[in-house]
């Protein structure tokens, strides 16, 4: 019995020895299995988990207007972040309570962010008030996979409006970020104005940052390999052409008029202020999207998102003048001497009806009162002498009818109609003479923007050169090196001294003698100009002014377009005038005037209609 | 104490010494990491409580080796019933701790009752089969009545929501009934059940392979036809009663944490994510480990539990498979040397006693070990001398202590035979 249970007690053991051996061994197998078969797919896993990638947001680039006054930065919103593979859906009700809204809203960002992408981080809500975020921040460890980021929006410190200047920015669209490989799903980025058009440079470059983070989302640091993260480029400067007090002055006065103002350097074509009224107000774009405000702008009948200076059509009236007046001589239709007389209407086929005081007109009388008949007579001849093609090619060359290439989004080209425009417009040479003698005072199907009237009398102004419109002189990288973009100026050849004499002498008699006299004439400036009417089969006249000044040695040159403001001398003229004197003394002298223009009311509907002035 | 001390069995110490020695680093690392700012207070202060533990259980050590062995048999019955009345105290008071209600405050000590039950259980049993006239175990009366002592806190521990205790309780049953002169066949149709669970939770037809192999064997071993027939039954109603549970019985957590075994990602965020997470920290770790506060999922808390029940995962992470195997090799000499002492009592409580604290030793490391490395459905153990537990380590210093004084005292322990 006591040899048997010894036996039995001897076999049992080792029966457990073998048991215990065949298990430990299992285990150990199952180890090396882990760590040593399979290390690189869980050495993989392990980086993954502890390791996040984040962009760093770039700060956007700033704008300075021409004196480097800061007209464009950015102040810091608070935004909250998802990495859809770490968050856990059921989390959706106690990020809605914290975040205050409504757990569908919650629901259908967080399936927006997967469709964008599983694993990389895109923002979940922007510009939540820093108490939510700060709520938000407190609970982060509760929610996996939701992080914050401090961004920023734009901010205008001037009152400076400047909306179809600077322009706004909106969350890119799929397609955008899509075609942009450096841009995220919540990337703003310029949709109209200097914000659109260098956005290239303003945007600069996202960082790449690696962090270390716990189970619970909980930042601990950087990932110690920080060669492999990548530091944010700041957007560069763009340092802008406007004069920031300028800009402002004439937006003030533009308040209650719908219609445009450009004041230009003639010397370079840079603009020194750009207004198109009414305005809309930028701060409410910049931030998270004002539904309201957005929706309310968009249905506006005055139509304020639309640039009036450089995308408006209109006929420039009267304006015109001074140009034709130069073409003419070039085509050798007229002199400076050449005498047309006025008895009160031109008729050719019909009577076409003059204001001017009966008399007999040479060019520079013609351009002082304003006499159509003369410039009827120059249109006719040209027209008949079949130079109507050549007409249009030497306006052309003026600016007019053809891109300017300003650095700003939609700008018109307008019309300065030819044989071929009339055949496309009317029929094949179902277009007479009626049709174009019109075109001589700027009226019919002759079409500009107030910039291209600009660029136009800054021509004349510097000596038949023509410049080029632009908004932005330089760019300055965030290695502070500045970055001229190149201006052009170039001579028009065939404009001769002797053309611009005639024309300016009768420039400056408008705000000497003729309508110009009551607002734009100042006392200690030389100011030439032109008024003009526009003809509006809609409602009351456009007002033209465009004007330039010292007239010796022109710094500035304003045109200024009130819709429906009725005659140019009494609408767009005295705009004119405070602007040119607001430039070149720092201040206002008239008062009256200044009065006279802040209650000045355009009135659309009055159909008081005049041909010209 | 005249004994021979050469005859103290130093290198079991040993192994002791070099288990809890690991275990107070990889408590240090999941504790006061560099990033441990991060971690509760009280967890922070787990490092120095285990130092404290560690101490104690040296100074119990020692003087367990002044006591005669006599002294556990005449104790058994008594401290039984003392741990029964604990167990139903903190079943009434006791504090939850991760769900299960196992502590019981006396004065400034928590104490986990049910671990001390584990070494009264054994000692009673042990007690109770070997007094008895013959070999015990195949009176089935005799056998009952063993059964019924285990059983009983077993269900206590159960009632206190602690399942990984209770399984330590069940398998006690097997292995002291084995041991005590239950036939080889019988015994194995005892464990069967566990066996073709365990296959047909990963596939059904796994569990079907093993009924028949099982009852090839029990044929073969015991040549009753009768009991092979039984075990062929029971296996199929194992089988049967498994996809039951699953499907109609089991909670849906409970569900979640089988369905999370055989497929980890079946859940990546929930239970599988602590197999996902052990899985890695063990894998990341490579050959020779990350090096000592450099592990990032222990470190950065992505392994849960990550100082009591995944402790091995810290280890393997930092020290990698050096680590790792260092551990388990150790934890192998040390059952395969318990297994050896016991082989050379005279006195059969002592073999009892000895093989019953190998064995629960080695459960605990199985289902701890096979836990964090997925080899089986996590179920919350803690892995003797290495993870952090007070409680725990001092029973299991106590047991081994036990152990070590039975041997060092076995010539003359054997005359009272």
């Amino acid at each position: 019995m006591a040899t048997s249970s010894t036996n039995r007690t001897r076999t049992s053991i080792r029966i457990l020895q073998a048991i215990m051996l065949g298990m430990s061994v299992i285990v150990l197998g199952r180890v090396f299995y882990l760590q040593i078969t399979q290390y690189e797919i869980y050495a993989a896993l392990g980086e993954k988990n502890s390791v996040r990638q984040e962009y760093v947001n770039p700060a956007r680039g700033l704008i300075y207007d021409r004196n480097g006054k800061l007209i464009v930065d950015n102040e810091p919103i608070y935004s909250i972040t998802i990495s859809p593979a770490n968050f856990d859906k059921d989390n959706i009700p106690f990020l809605a309570t914290l975040l205050g809204v409504k757990d569908s809203v919650i629901t259908a960002r967080v399936n927006e962010a997967q469709n964008y992408s599983w694993q990389r981080s895109s923002r979940l809500f922007t510009e939540i008030d820093f108490g939510t975020f700060s709520n938000i921040q407190e609970n982060i460890w509760r929610l996996p996979g939701i992080g914050h980021q401090i961004e920023s929006k734009r901010h205008y410190p001037t009152k400076m409006k400047a909306a179809h200047i600077l322009g706004y920015l909106r969350e890119a669209n799929q397609v955008e970020y899509e075609a942009t490989p450096a841009m995220r799903l919540g990337d703003r980025t310029g949709k109209s104005g200097l914000e659109m058009i260098y956005q290239a440079n303003l945007s600069g470059q996202a960082g790449l940052q690696y962090l270390r983070v716990n189970a619970f989302g909980q930042v601990l640091g950087d990932f110690k390999d920080e060669k492999i993260g990548r530091a944010p480029v700041q957007g560069d400067d763009v340092i802008s052409t406007i004069d920031a007090d300028l800009q402002i002055f004439a937006e003030e006065i533009m308040v209650g008029k719908q219609g445009a103002v450009v004041a230009m350097d003639p010397r370079n074509g840079a603009i020194l202020a750009l207004v198109s009224s009414p305005e809309y107000d930028l701060s409410r774009l910049a931030g998270r999207l004002d539904r309201d405000y957005w929706q309310s702008i968009n249905v506006d009948s005055t139509s304020p998102l639309y640039n009036r200076a450089i995308s408006g059509r209109q006929p420039p009236g009267s304006t015109f003048k001074p140009l034709m007046g130069i073409v003419g001589m070039h085509l050798n239709m007229i002199t400076p001497d050449t005498r047309v007389y006025n008895n009160g209407a031109y008729i050719r086929g019909r009577a076409y009806r003059d204001v001017a005081p009966i008399g007999d007109y040479n060019l520079e009388k013609a351009l002082t009162f304003s006499s159509n008949t003369y410039f009827f007579s120059l249109m006719d001849r040209i027209a008949s002498q079949g130079k109507l093609n050549e007409w249009s090619a030497l306006v052309k060359d003026f600016g007019l009818g053809v891109s300017n290439g300003i650095d700003l989004p939609s700008s018109s080209t307008g019309i300065i109609p030819d044989s071929t425009y009339l055949n496309n417009r009317l029929g094949f040479r179902k277009w007479g003479i009626g049709d174009i003698i019109n075109f001589g005072v700027g009226q019919g199907m002759v079409s500009v923007s107030p910039l291209q009237v600009a660029q136009m009398t800054s021509s004349i102004a510097n000596g038949g050169y023509k410049v080029q419109p632009h908004i932005v002189q330089a760019v300055r990288k965030s290695g502070k090196v500045l970055e001229r973009v190149p201006t052009k100026v170039e001579k028009i050849n065939w404009v001769k001294d002797v053309y611009l004499e005639s024309v300016i002498k009768g420039m400056r008699g408008v705000v000497t003698e003729g309508s110009g006299r009551w607002y734009a004439n100042l006392s200690d400036i030389e100011v030439a100009g032109k008024t003009g009417t526009a003809q509006n089969p809609h409602g009351r006249d456009h007002g033209w002014f465009t004007s330039f000044a010292p007239m010796d040695n022109p710094q500035i040159v304003v045109t200024v377009l009130v819709e429906n403001g009725g005659y140019g001398s009494i609408s767009a003229a005295p705009v004119a005038g405070l602007v040119i004197e607001k430039y070149l003394k720092g201040e206002i002298s008239r008062q009256n005037i200044y009065n006279y223009v802040l209650n000045f009311e355009s009135r659309p509907t009055n159909s008081e209609k005049q041909l010209d002035e | 104490m005249n004994n021979n001390f050469r005859e103290f069995s130093w290198s079991i110490v040993f192994a002791w010494i070099v288990l809890s020695t690991i275990g107070l680093f990889a408590i240090y690392s999941a504790t006061q990491g560099p990033v441990s700012q991060f971690l509760p207070e009280y967890i922070q202060g787990n490092f120095i409580k285990q130092i404290g533990a560690v101490i104690l259980s040296m100074i119990l050590l020692i003087t367990i080796q002044f006591i005669s062995p006599r002294t556990f048999i005449q104790l058994s019955y008594a401290l039984y019933t003392l741990g029964l009345f604990l167990m139903i105290l903190t079943l009434m008071f006791g504090t939850e701790v991760n769900g299960a209600k196992s502590w019981l405050r006396i004065g400034p000590a928590n104490l986990q009752t049910s671990e001390l039950m584990k070494i009264a259980t054994i000692l009673a049993t042990a007690n109770y089969l070997t007094s008895r006239r013959d070999i015990s175990a195949e009176n089935i009366r005799y056998a009952l009545t063993a059964v019924l002592l285990i059983l009983i806190p077993a269900a206590l521990v159960l009632m206190q929501n602690d399942l990984g205790t209770a399984l330590i309780f069940l398998t006690l049953i097997p292995v002291m009934l084995f041991w005590s002169g239950l036939p080889y066949g019988v015994s194995l149709f005892i464990i069967s059940p566990a066996i073709i669970t365990y296959l047909t939770i990963i596939e059904w037809y796994y569990g079907a392979i093993a009924v028949l192999i099982l009852a090839a064997i029990i044929f073969l071993v015991q040549r009753r036809i009768w009991l092979t027939f039984t075990s062929l039954i029971t296996g199929i109603l194992t089988i049967a009663g498994v996809q039951v549970a699953l499907l109609k019985i089991l909670q849906p957590h409970q569900i979640a944490r089988i369905a999370a075994f055989t497929n980890p990602s079946y859940d990546p965020t929930g239970v599988g994510w602590n197999v996902i997470q052990a899985k890695t920290a063990i894998g990341s770790g490579g050959i020779f480990g990350k090096g000592f506060l450099e592990g990032t999922q222990t470190q950065l808390r992505f392994l849960p539990e990550h100082h009591t029940d995944f402790i091995f995962c810290v280890v393997g992470e930092e020290f990698g498979f050096i680590g790792a195997a260092l551990i388990v090799l150790t934890f192998l000499f040390f059952f395969i040397r318990m297994l050896n002492m016991a082989g050379s009592h005279k006195h059969p409580f002592a073999q009892l006693v000895t093989v019953s604290i190998a064995a629960v030793f080695f459960v605990h490391f199985f289902i701890n070990v096979g836990s964090a490395t997925g080899l089986i459905p996590v179920i919350g153990l803690p892995l003797p001398f290495l993870s952090y537990g007070g409680s725990a380590f001092l029973t299991n210093t106590l047991m081994l202590a036990i152990c070590l004084n039975m041997d060092l005292y076995k010539r003359e322990f054997s005359i009272y035979r």
